[in-house]
C-alpha cells in the first residue's frame, strides 16, 4: 500500500544518498584510478629503498605523503632513498651488488636515464613492465616508452620528458629591437647572434659553449644532433659520422656559431656563466628545459626578463629538439616483494592530479625543481597553464609542453653509447680548444670510432 | 734450519708484521690477482666476462688517449715530484727555525693546503684560472702580458692541475720533512757554528744527510702518489685528453664507460710502471746510502 | 754603545714564511668569504671578494641539505678508529722492521713497499665482492679495517725509527723487560714527534677520504661528511648554489684544523735527549 511505497522511495532514496555521500568520501572509488594490474594488496612490513640523485628529499616529501594515503595496503612501509651521484654510478651500484651476489641489498626502485637503464636490461638487472605501462602509453605524452624499449619489452617507468628550448632574455632582445620569432629556425637564430654582436659592439653573445663534455651533450647529442637527422652509426653498426650529411650540418652549425664569435666560453654550471647571465652578456640558451631551474635558483638577478620558445628547426627537416626521458625502473630482485607498490607509486605520481599538485606548489615554494608531469590529462589542467613571474608572466609549464611538439627522434643508443660520447666530445673538445677545425674534428671522432669501437651493437 | 725454529726464536718481529700481511693478502692480493684475470677479458660488468687474451694490451698501445694521459702522469710526476719536495724542503727548514716568532700559527696555517677538501679547491682554483675572469690573468694584464686560456687550451691545461698538486701536497712533505728535521740534535749545528760553518754549509753537511732516509721516503711517495693521482686532473679537467691522469683514464674506462676489463689492463700497466719508477730510485739509494 | 744587529737570516725567513702563509691562506679564506655570500652574489674574479650581504644562511642551508650529525658521527668515528689502528700497527711493524734482525726482513720490507705500487681503486669490484662476504656492506669498518696497517704509514716508522739508539733497547732487555713492553714503555714515547705527525696525516686522509666509503657505505645515514658534501655539486638535475657548497666544506675543515692544534704540542724537539746518560 502507500506506506510500503513511500518506505520503498525512501529507502531508494536514502541508499542513493549514502552511496554518493560515500563516493565523494572516495570509498567507493571513482574509476578514474583503476588500477591496471594487481597493485593493490597488502605489503609486508619493511623499507622500501630507493636509489635516485639529483636532490632526492624533495621526491621524499611526496612519497611519505603517499605512504600515509596509502596506509590501508602498506601499513608498516617507509620509503628511504639513497643518494648516488648519478644515472651512471647507480648502474655501478647495481652492477656490484650483482656481481657479488647481493640481491638483497639492489634497489627496490631506481631513477635511470636512456643509456644506463637500457645497459643494465640487457644485463638482465631490470625487470621487464611492459604489462603494467604499455596500456597506458595513450594516456603519456609522445615517445615517453621510446627510450626504455628493447625488441619491444619495455623496462622503464617514464618520470619526465622534457624537451629542447631556447631561453631568451627578452629585454635584451628588446633593446636591439630582435623580434624573437625570428629565432624559430636555424639560420634566423644564427643571424639574431649576428645581429645582437654587431649592435652591441661584441657586448653581448647569443649564448654559451662549454669547453669540456657538456658541449657535445648538450648542443650535440640532445640538441643540433637529432634535430639535423644526423646519425652516428649507420643500421649495421658502423661509425658514419664522418660522412652523414645531418651530422655535418649538425657541426656545422655549431661551427658558424662558434667561430664567428657569438658563442661566450666558460663552463656551465659555474660561477662564471652565472655573472656573465647576470650581467647581461648571454642572450639566449639553446639547452634542455632542466636549465629552468638553474636559472632561477642562479640568476634571480634578471628574473622576468626571460621567456622560453620551443627549439630552432632546420628549415628543411622541420624537427624540433630531441625530449629527454629519465625513467624509474624495477631491480630485478629474486624476492622483492615492493615491486607492486611502486609501480602504484610511479602510477599515483604521474596520474593522481591533486596530491601531485600540492607538491608541485610545495617545491615552487622552496624554490626546488620540477618537471611537467607525463599525463595528458593532467597537462590539460590550467595548473600547468599558469604564468611565472620569472619568466614575465609566461608560462614556463605550459610553454614546456608545447617544446615537446613536433619533436626529432633520439639518437640511437647502443651498448657502445657511453664510450662513444667519450670519444666524440675529446674531439670536440679539441676543436672548442682551438686546436682543430671543425672538420678535422668530425674526420677524428670517425677514426677513433673505427678504431676504438669498430662496429656498435644493437640493444 | 727448520722453519718452525725459525719462526719460534723471532716470533717477536713476524707477529709485529703479521697484521700488515692479513690484510695484505685478503684485501690487496685478491683483488690484484683478480684484476690480472680480468685484464685478460671483456666485460661491462654484468654478463659473463669474454675471453680476449692479450687485445686489452694491444688496444692500450694504440690508444691516443692511454698515450696522451701516460704523458701528461709523467709531467705531474717529474715536474710536480721536484717542486713539491724542493718548496716542502724549504717551508719544513722556514718551520723549523728556531727564532721564528709565532711558529704555531704558521704551522697550522701552511697546512690548510692539505686539509680543505679538494672539490672546493677545484672550484677556487678553476676562478682563480678562469680565463675571462680569473684573478691570475687579470693580474697578467696588469703586468702587461697577454690573457691566457689556462683551462680551456690544450697547451695549458696541466698548468692549473700542477699547482693545485703542488699546493695541496708540500704541506704533507712539509710536515714529514719537519718530523725529520725536529730530530737532529741541536748540538750538532752548534758545534758546526763554533768551526766556522755557514748555513749552507750546515745544511749540506749536517741536515740533509741526517734526513736522507726520511727524504727517501719521500722521493718514493711522491712518486707513487703522482701515479696515483687523480682528483686534481678530475677537478681541473682540460679539453679531451689535454690533463687527464693515467689513473683518472683509468677510472674513467671503469666507471663511466663500463670497460672493467681494459680498464684493468690499465691497471697493471700502471703497476708496472710504478714498479720501474721504484726500482730505478731503489737501485740508485742502494748505490749510496742505507734505505 | 749598543748596536742592534740586524739578523738578514731572520728577516728572510719571516719573509719568506709570510710569502707561503698568504699563498696557503689566500684560497681558503676565499672559499670562506664566498661561504658567507648571499645567493646571486657574483662569486667570480675580483668582485668575488667583496661580500656585499654577509650572511650565514648558507651554513644553515648546509644543515638542510645534507644528514649533518649522522655524517659528523661517521667520520669521526671512522677517523678516530682509522687513527688508532694504524698508528697502532704501523709503529709496531715498523718497529719490527727496524730494530730487529730476522730472516728474510729485508726482503718482507720491500715487499711491503712493493705493495704501495698497487693501487687499490684498481680492484674496486672484487673488494666490494670481499667487503660482502665478510657481511661489512655498509658497516663504518669497511672503511676502517683494510687500512688498520699501511704499506706508507710502516714505511714512515721504519725509517723513523731505525734513527734510535740501540745501547736504550740492550739496556732495556738487560733490564728484564719484554719485547711488547720494550715497544709500549721505551719506542712509544721516543717517537712520539713520529706518531703525531703521522696522526695528523691519517686524521686528514681518512676526513677527507671519500672514494671507499662511497663504494662500500652505501646508505645514506652511513655516509661520511665528505660523501655527504660532495654528492651535493652541480649534476643535472640538481643545483645547489656554490656558496651553499662552501659552507659546507668551510664547516667539514674545522673539526681537523682542531686536532691539528691538539697535536701541535706532542711535535717537540729531541728526540733521544735525556734518554742516553752515563
Amino acid at each position: 500500500m502507500r506506506s510500503n511505497r513511500i518506505k520503498f522511495v525512501v529507502l531508494i532514496c536514502s541508499v542513493f544518498l549514502i552511496v554518493s555521500v560515500f563516493s565523494s568520501f572516495g570509498v567507493i572509488k571513482a574509476s578514474e584510478n583503476e588500477y591496471p594490474e594487481d597493485v593493490v594488496k597488502d605489503y609486508p612490513e619493511g623499507t622500501v629503498e630507493i636509489y635516485g640523485y639529483g636532490q632526492p628529499q624533495y621526491l621524499l616529501e611526496y612519497y611519505n605523503d603517499w605512504l600515509e594515503r596509502n596506509r590501508d595496503i602498506a601499513p608498516n612501509v617507509s620509503i628511504e632513498i639513497t643518494q648516488t651521484e648519478g644515472a651512471a654510478d647507480t648502474r655501478e651500484k647495481i652492477t656490484m651488488n650483482s656481481v657479488a651476489g647481493d640481491y638483497e641489498s639492489l634497489p627496490d626502485l631506481f631513477y635511470s636515464d636512456p643509456v644506463n637503464l637500457l645497459a643494465l636490461a640487457e644485463g638482465d638487472l631490470v625487470q621487464k613492465v611492459t604489462n603494467f605501462v604499455r596500456p597506458l602509453e595513450d594516456k603519456m605524452v609522445d615517445g615517453a616508452l621510446n627510450q626504455a624499449t628493447i625488441d619491444g619489452t619495455v623496462y622503464g617507468m617514464p618520470a619526465s620528458v622534457r624537451p629542447q628550448l631556447i631561453f631568451y632574455n627578452k629585454s635584451i632582445l628588446d633593446k636591439y629591437n630582435i623580434d624573437p620569432a625570428r629565432m624559430d629556425t636555424m639560420q634566423g637564430y644564427i643571424d639574431v647572434g649576428r645581429e645582437l654582436k654587431e649592435k652591441s659592439d661584441g657586448e653581448v653573445y647569443l649564448s654559451y659553449i662549454d669547453p669540456g663534455h657538456y658541449t657535445w651533450r648538450y648542443y650535440g647529442r640532445r640538441g643540433l644532433m637529432p634535430q639535423a637527422e644526423a646519425k652516428i652509426w649507420d643500421d649495421e653498426g658502423n661509425p658514419v659520422i664522418g660522412t652523414d650529411p645531418g651530422a655535418k650540418l649538425a657541426f656545422n652549425t655549431l661551427d658558424t656559431m662558434y667561430s664567428e664569435g657569438l658563442l661566450y666560453k666558460t663552463e656551465i654550471f659555474k660561477p662564471g656563466l652565472y655573472d656573465a647571465t647576470n650581467a647581461g652578456k648571454i642572450a639566449t640558451f639553446y639547452i634542455g628545459a632542466f636549465w629552468d631551474e638553474f636559472l632561477r635558483k642562479n640568476c634571480q638577478e634578471t628574473a622576468g626578463d626571460w621567456r622560453v620558445r620551443p627549439a630552432p628547426v632546420f628549415e628543411d627537416i622541420n624537427l624540433r629538439g630531441a625530449p629527454v626521458t629519465n625513467y624509474w625502473a624495477i631491480a630485478n630482485k629474486p624476492n622483492g616483494e615492493y615491486d607492486g607498490l611502486v609501480k602504484k607509486l610511479w602510477y599515483d605520481f604521474n596520474f593522481d592530479k591533486e596530491p601531485r599538485e600540492v607538491w608541485v606548489k610545495s617545491m615552487v615554494e622552496q624554490n626546488a625543481p620540477y618537471a611537467n608531469p607525463i599525463s595528458l590529462e593532467m597537462l590539460k589542467d590550467e595548473f600547468w597553464k599558469k604564468p611565472s613571474p620569472f619568466y614575465g608572466g609566461q608560462s614556463f609549464r605550459k610553454m614546456e609542453g608545447e617544446g615537446l611538439v613536433n619533436g626529432a627522434p633520439n639518437l640511437r643508443i647502443t651498448p657502445q653509447s657511453a664510450e662513444a660520447d667519450v670519444i666524440i666530445s675529446a674531439q670536440l673538445e679539441r676543436y672548442v680548444a682551438g686546436d682543430q677545425t671543425i672538420d678535422e674534428a668530425i674526420e677524428a671522432m670517425q677514426k677513433n670510432l673505427e678504431d676504438k669501437i669498430g662496429q656498435a651493437e644493437s640493444f | 734450519m727448520k722453519l718452525i725454529n725459525i719462526i719460534r726464536r723471532n716470533k717477536h718481529p713476524y707477529i709485529f708484521i703479521l697484521p700488515f700481511f692479513i690484510l695484505f693478502l685478503v684485501f690487496k692480493l685478491y683483488p690484484l690477482l683478480w684484476t690480472i684475470r680480468i685484464s685478460f677479458t671483456e666485460w661491462n660488468g654484468m654478463n659473463e666476462p669474454i675471453s680476449v687474451g692479450f687485445q686489452n694490451y694491444k688496444d692500450l698501445f694504440n690508444d691516443y688517449m692511454f698515450w696522451d694521459a701516460v704523458y701528461n702522469t709523467i709531467i705531474y710526476w717529474l715536474v710536480g715530484g721536484f717542486f713539491i719536495i724542493a718548496i716542502a724542503m724549504l717551508l719544513s727548514l722556514l718551520l723549523n727555525y728556531k727564532k721564528l716568532k709565532g711558529l704555531k700559527f704558521f704551522k697550522v696555517v701552511t697546512f690548510l693546503p692539505n686539509i680543505s677538501a679538494a672539490i672546493a679547491m677545484g672550484l677556487i682554483f678553476g676562478m682563480l684560472f678562469d680565463q675571462n675572469l680569473g684573478i691570475i690573468n687579470e693580474l697578467l694584464e696588469i703586468f702587461g702580458i697577454n690573457r691566457i686560456n689556462w683551462l680551456t687550451s690544450t697547451k695549458f691545461s696541466k698548468i692549473p692541475v700542477l699547482t693545485l698538486y703542488i699546493w695541496r701536497f708540500v704541506p704533507w712533505f712539509a710536515l714529514v720533512i719537519l718530523s725529520g728535521l725536529l730530530k737532529i740534535p741541536i748540538e750538532y749545528y752548534e758545534a758546526a757554528k763554533i768551526d766556522g760553518a755557514n748555513k749552507i754549509q750546515q745544511f749540506i753537511k749536517i741536515t740533509l744527510p741526517n734526513i736522507s732516509r726520511i727524504l727517501f721516503f719521500c722521493f718514493i711517495i711522491v712518486t707513487v702518489n703522482s701515479w696515483k693521482m687523480f682528483n686534481e686532473s678530475y677537478i681541473l679537467k682540460g679539453p679531451g685528453t689535454s690533463n687527464i691522469s693515467l689513473f683518472q683514464y683509468l677510472y674513467q674506462s671503469a666507471f663511466t664507460t663500463f670497460k672493467m676489463g681494459y680498464a684493468s689492463a690499465i691497471g697493471v700497466v700502471l703497476i708496472i710502471i710504478l714498479a720501474i719508477a721504484s726500482a730505478i730510485q731503489f737501485i740508485i739509494r742502494k748505490r749510496n746510502a742505507e734505505i | 754603545m749598543n748596536y742592534k744587529k740586524v739578523n738578514y737570516n731572520s728577516v728572510l725567513a719571516h719573509f719568506l714564511i709570510i710569502i707561503f702563509t698568504f699563498i696557503s691562506l689566500f684560497p681558503i679564506v676565499w672559499m670562506f668569504i664566498i661561504a658567507l655570500k648571499s645567493p646571486g652574489e657574483s662569486i667570480s674574479g675580483f668582485s668575488s671578494i667583496w661580500i656585499s650581504n654577509p650572511t650565514f644562511r648558507n651554513f644553515v642551508n648546509i644543515f638542510d641539505k645534507i644528514p649533518i650529525w649522522s655524517s659528523m658521527f661517521n667520520s669521526f668515528f671512522t677517523t678516530l678508529m682509522g687513527l688508532i689502528t694504524t698508528l697502532f700497527f704501523c709503529s709496531l711493524a715498523g718497529y719490527g722492521f727496524a730494530k730487529y734482525k730476522f730472516p728474510g726482513r729485508d726482503f718482507l720490507f720491500y715487499f711491503v713497499i712493493a705493495t704501495l705500487l698497487i693501487p687499490p681503486e684498481v680492484g674496486a669490484i672484487p673488494l666490494f665482492i670481499i667487503m660482502r662476504k665478510l657481511n661489512l656492506i655498509n658497516s663504518l669498518w669497511s672503511v676502517i679495517i683494510p687500512k688498520a696497517a699501511t704499506a706508507i704509514g710502516i714505511f714512515y716508522m721504519r725509517q723513523y725509527i731505525i734513527d734510535v739508539p740501540e745501547e736504550i733497547l740492550e739496556s732495556a732487555r738487560i733490564d728484564g723487560a719484554s719485547e711488547f713492553g720494550i715497544y709500549y714503555k721505551l719506542i712509544l714515547p721516543i717517537i712520539k714527534p713520529a706518531l703525531a705527525t703521522w696522526a695528523l696525516l691519517v686524521v686528514i686522509a681518512r676526513w677527507n677520504s671519500f672514494f671507499w666509503p662511497l663504494i662500500f657505505l652505501r646508505k645514506t645515514a652511513k655516509h661520511t661528511l665528505m660523501v655527504s658534501i660532495s654528492l651535493l655539486p652541480v649534476s643535472e638535475g640538481l643545483s645547489t648554489p656554490w656558496t651553499v657548497i662552501m659552507a659546507g666544506t668551510t664547516f667539514a675543515i674545522v673539526p681537523v684544523i682542531v686536532v691539528f692544534l691538539l697535536l701541535q704540542k706532542y711535535q717537540k724537539a729531541g728526540m733521544t735527549t735525556g734518554s742516553v746518560k752515563g
